[in-house]
């Protein structure tokens, strides 16, 4: 299959020009989340003392390693695919193939990378004495998928705008930042006042984090029929996105 | 038959997208779905239909919009109006090394490029050997693309459109970079592609390649469709249309450089010639011509005429003191010779003829005038000459 082949050789070439062509290679995969991590745990745990109601048992560094990595996939994601069209112009003008693929590529790239320092943090906590309920990764799988598509979405959505908008590229980054720290990453909703977290319902990713927490650190595998609206817009938001992608990928060649 | 390629009424407009206000309104327009007022038309209304076993030439000056057809053809770009069909299996070398990626091996790069010409793993893996053996660029595969010569990207890249096995070949002007060597096994895989029933579509401005490559041209000019048809009348009146654009360029010049040559050419003719067309004469026909000089001092002057392909290979050169040739004195300053070619050996193609005004020494040459002609035929002879032989001893 042709787009199966070409899909496979963008994947395979973004993770080697963006992960590994560095000296230290995979290991650096691994050790890079840690590494952070550890600077997270020091801040937080030594300089800021930070308190969660609803940590579970390992405290603040695993409340927020859960929830931290994932968001890091989706917003690198986001972030490194919105300039991957215009930056393969010259493949665009040049060889015939469909350009969706290059987000996509891009997305599938960073998620598999983060995802492998996702384990590395999990395992590591596990060793540290913090409990992660290992039952959770099975629901957490399609969570994570879920996720997974939404940040196609998005990829498809700002990559095609960015082509006709060059500004999309400097209003993305603060953009993305901004929405950080309006997800319960470092925090917990629960330590809002009731009219701003009744506004971050509508904030996607919090369902995203939230759930990922339940599952792996908390062991709470309860859903409510509330839990369908996301993976709903989620999927609307892909397909919405693949096709503005589409109708307007006919005219890329003209603006790049 | 289906054509494998038939598009109808093909239009390509570029819109002005250089600053961001441009880009904005132009997108706007887009997101509304009303035209785009501002910007340039490249192609306007071509047709064309390609038939598998075809071998189409397009032909044309710099910016007639040959590379954005092909681009069309290719998918690669859509049309902004008209319609484009294809129904076969396309590989296309459009530009040196596109879709390659400097930072990537030359295998790397195979890999990818094959993986957008539809080949898959185990196909390529199958043709490795067959692509490098190709290619011939030794261990260089392993280093990254941007350390390699123009040359041997152009070797890559058409090793791997040799080995993907397609049914209808688009190149734009590309193979003219490789060296010799390489071109000429370009040309001879292209012609075996061609006789295993494959189709061809090239763009080149070498008249010479098309005219052995083609049997069919399309003559672009300001991107509309000027003339259509067998390759030897398109490219006759291309090269025509081409060589007035020159000449009067040469006129110019001489117009310039006034009275200050010597010896001048005051006539060039073949006599055979009928009208403004290029002379055609038929395979072992005589080739006629008349060389009417202007000698200032009334010596009589030298001429010299030479025969030479299209492309600027130099056949056969003769001049008159040679053969201890005195010319036909007119007047006082005009001199006359005439020359005929019998019998001539040249095969097929397109040839031109020099006339030469020289000092009555035969030392320096002073002035120059070029004719076109050429001769019809049809011959799988290779080379320019026929050379007179026997087979297995026989008479």
């Amino acid at each position: 299959m042709l787009t199966n082949n070409v899909f496979r050789q963008l994947v395979s070439r973004a993770i080697r020009t963006d992960y590994l062509e560095n000296l230290t290679g995979f290991a650096w995969l691994i050790l890079q989340p840690l590494v952070l991590l550890a600077v997270y745990a020091f801040v937080f745990t030594t300089i800021f003392t930070a308190r969660v109601p609803d940590s579970g048992a390992g405290g603040f560094v695993p409340y927020l390693a859960v929830a931290f990595w994932p968001w890091t996939a989706f917003s690198e994601a986001v972030l490194r695919s919105s300039n991957c069209v215009s930056a393969n112009a010259a493949l665009i003008g040049k060889v015939a193939f469909p350009s969706e693929l290059l987000p996509l590529s891009a997305v599938t790239a960073t998620f598999l990378m983060n995802l492998a320092g996702y384990l590395a943090v999990l395992v590591v906590l596990q060793l540290l004495g913090t409990p992660i309920h290992w039952l959770g990764v099975i629901p957490a799988l399609p969570v994570l998928l879920l996720l997974y598509l939404f940040a196609n979405g998005l990829a498809l959505f700002f990559s095609a705008l960015q082509v006709f908008i060059r500004d999309v590229s400097q209003i993305l980054p603060p953009l993305m930042t901004f929405w950080f720290f309006t997800t319960p990453i470092l925090y917990s909703s629960s330590l809002l006042p009731e009219q701003f977290a009744t506004l971050m319902k509508f904030n996607p990713m919090s369902w995203y984090v939230e759930r990922l927490r339940d599952f792996l650190l908390l062991g709470n595998y309860d859903l409510s029929p509330y839990d369908a609206v996301v993976p709903v817009l989620t999927v609307i938001v892909f397909w919405a996105a693949l096709r503005f992608f589409r109708k307007f990928s006919a005219h890329f060649e003209d603006f790049l | 038959m289906k054509p494998l390629v038939r598009i109808r009424g093909v239009s390509k407009f570029y819109p002005r997208v250089h600053r961001p206000r441009e880009r904005l309104r132009a997108f706007a327009s887009l997101m509304a779905g009303s035209r785009i007022r501002e910007g340039a038309e490249v192609l306007h209304d071509v047709s064309l239909e390609v038939t598998a076993g075809q071998s189409f030439g397009i032909i044309g000056e710099n910016g007639a919009g040959k590379s954005t057809l092909l681009k069309i053809l290719t998918g690669v770009i859509s049309p902004s109006r008209g319609s484009v069909e294809v129904n076969a299996r396309i590989a296309a070398l459009l530009e040196l090394g596109a879709g390659f990626q400097p930072e990537f091996s030359g295998i790397d790069n195979v890999r990818m490029k094959s993986a957008l010409l539809g080949m898959s793993a185990s196909h390529l893996d199958a043709h490795m050997d067959e692509i490098l053996a190709f290619a011939d660029i030794g261990d260089y595969v392993y280093e990254p693309v941007k350390h390699y010569s123009s040359g041997m990207v152009v070797r890559l890249g058409f090793a791997v459109v040799a080995a993907s096995d397609p049914q209808l070949l688009i190149t734009d002007e590309v193979l003219a970079v490789g060296d010799e060597a390489f071109q000429k096994k370009c040309i001879r895989w292209i012609e075996s592609f061609l006789d295993r029933g494959n189709t061809l579509l090239m763009v080149s401005h070498s008249m010479y390649l098309v005219q052995k490559l083609c049997r069919q041209a399309l003559w672009l000019h300001d991107g509309r469709m000027r003339e259509i048809g067998d390759v030897f009348p398109v490219t006759q009146s291309y090269l025509a249309y081409s060589e007035e654009r020159t000449s009067a360029e040469r006129r110019h010049r001489r117009e310039q450089s006034g009275d200050s040559g010597l010896y001048r050419i005051k006539d060039f003719a073949l006599p055979d010639q009928e009208g403004e067309r290029d002379l055609v004469i038929g395979f072992g026909g005589d080739l006629r011509a008349e060389l009417v000089l202007h000698s200032p001092d009334g010596q009589p002057p030298v001429a010299l005429f030479g025969v030479m392909r299209a492309d600027g290979t130099p056949v056969y050169g003769v001049a008159s003191d040679f053969d201890e040739i005195e010319a036909e004195k007119l007047d006082q300053n005009h001199f006359r010779f005439r020359i005929c070619f019998d019998q001539l050996p040249l095969l097929p193609g397109s040839y031109s003829l020099r006339g030469h005004a020289m000092d009555s020494q035969g030392i320096r040459l002073c002035d120059t005038a070029e004719l076109r002609f050429s001769v019809a035929g049809e011959s799988r002879e290779m080379g320019m000459i026929r050379l007179p032989h026997s087979w297995n001893g026989q008479e």
